[in-house]
């Protein structure tokens, strides 16, 4: 415990001294909040996110460029012709109606978040930035979920198979595994500001990543020292 | 800062819009909306370098609504690539405004502000 607050101690101390260097990551950043042994917003847990996320965004937006006839045919090694069918069907039209753009492009830009979202904040994001957790968080998992979910949805009611879109639909998928863990402890964290102080205030600071002494209390109480 | 050098780019990209998706002279309300969103989005990244104005590229979330609204509200129908070019730009303004200055710095600005504040206090 005395070593999680002389750790505590230095980012403190850190933050508000303009002589330390400003991308200083290492060392007290890197702690383990509840209930994980491992820091779920450190780069190794992140860096795979957002590489996973462009790799659909780039496929995302090689349909999209079919869908603008930007490239003329596309590519299908299993179902063939039907990936064609399924980007010019009638939902993709209707949904091209409501949003101006290509459905696949309005897929590329949320996977270009996922990664955008990912990438920003320290590795200690889930205490310090909640609020980009939670954003980063609702673009992976609700989102993901809901474009899975329509992804076979339009297979089954177009009745043909894409399989790039399958492709980005299990991408998707394995994104809200990944990133699950993260947006988790941060809404433990918050939980558990709520439970202690019941202080609505207090809640919406911790929230913001702004300052006080209570939540500072209630994370230090929340991390265990990292794996040596 | 990273994301306020996306900024730039992107408002250079609206700058040379009217070029690319070759709004004819007539157009005014195209004209006057890629000059304009584009030179607003550039300064408010730029502002956002200079510490009074640092929180400037809050403001570049504006110009994404208004951008995603002129699309709706020009191109809705027909959706010429104009208006494409406005609703995907409006998108990416608005993930990117969103993102701190510092973001990978430790912690966030206003810890140091609370901190100072503390101190403010204490000696008062």
């Amino acid at each position: 415990m005395r070593g999680a607050f002389a750790r505590w101690y230095e980012v403190a101390t850190m933050a508000h001294d303009p002589n330390q260097p400003r991308t200083a990551d290492a060392g007290p950043l890197d702690v383990a909040p509840r209930p994980w042994d491992y820091n779920p917003s450190s780069w190794p847990q992140r860096i795979p996110i957002c590489i996973l996320a462009m790799i659909a965004f780039f496929i995302a937006a090689y349909m999209g460029l079919y869908q603008w006839r930007l490239v003329s045919t596309a590519w299908d090694p299993i179902f063939g012709k039907q990936t064609e069918a399924v980007l010019d069907s009638g939902v993709s039209e209707r949904m091209r109606h409501w949003f101006l753009v290509p459905d696949a492009i309005f897929g590329a830009v949320a996977y270009l978040g996922d990664a955008i979202f990912g990438l920003a904040g320290s590795t200690r994001r889930w205490q310090y930035r909640p609020w980009l957790v939670l954003i980063f968080g609702i673009d992976v998992i609700p989102l993901g979920i809901v474009s899975a979910v329509l992804v076979v949805l339009q297979g089954a009611v177009v009745g043909s198979w894409c399989f790039l879109c399958l492709v980005t639909a299990v991408i998707s998928l394995i994104l809200v595994y990944m990133a699950f863990d993260e947006v988790w402890s941060c809404l433990l964290y918050l939980k558990q500001v709520w439970q202690e102080t019941r202080d609505k205030k207090l809640l919406w600071k911790a929230f913001c990543g702004l300052r006080t002494p209570e939540a500072d209390r209630i994370a230090d109480s929340f991390i265990k020292p990292p794996a040596e | 800062m990273w994301s306020r050098v996306v900024e730039i780019m992107l408002g250079c990209w609206l700058l040379i819009s009217p070029f690319i998706f070759q709004h004819e002279s007539g157009q005014v309300a195209l004209w006057a909306n890629d000059l304009g969103c584009g030179t607003a989005v550039i300064l408010f990244a730029l502002f956002s370098y200079w510490h009074p104005t640092r929180h400037a590229h809050v403001a570049t979330m504006a110009v994404a609504v208004w951008l995603i609204g002129f699309a709706y509200w020009h191109g809705f129908g027909s959706a010429p690539p104009a208006s494409q070019n406005h609703v995907i730009l409006g998108m990416l303004l608005g993930m990117f405004a969103v993102i701190p200055n510092e973001a990978t710095r430790p912690a966030p600005a206003a810890w140091e502000e609370s901190i100072s504040e503390d101190s403010n206090a204490r000696q008062a």
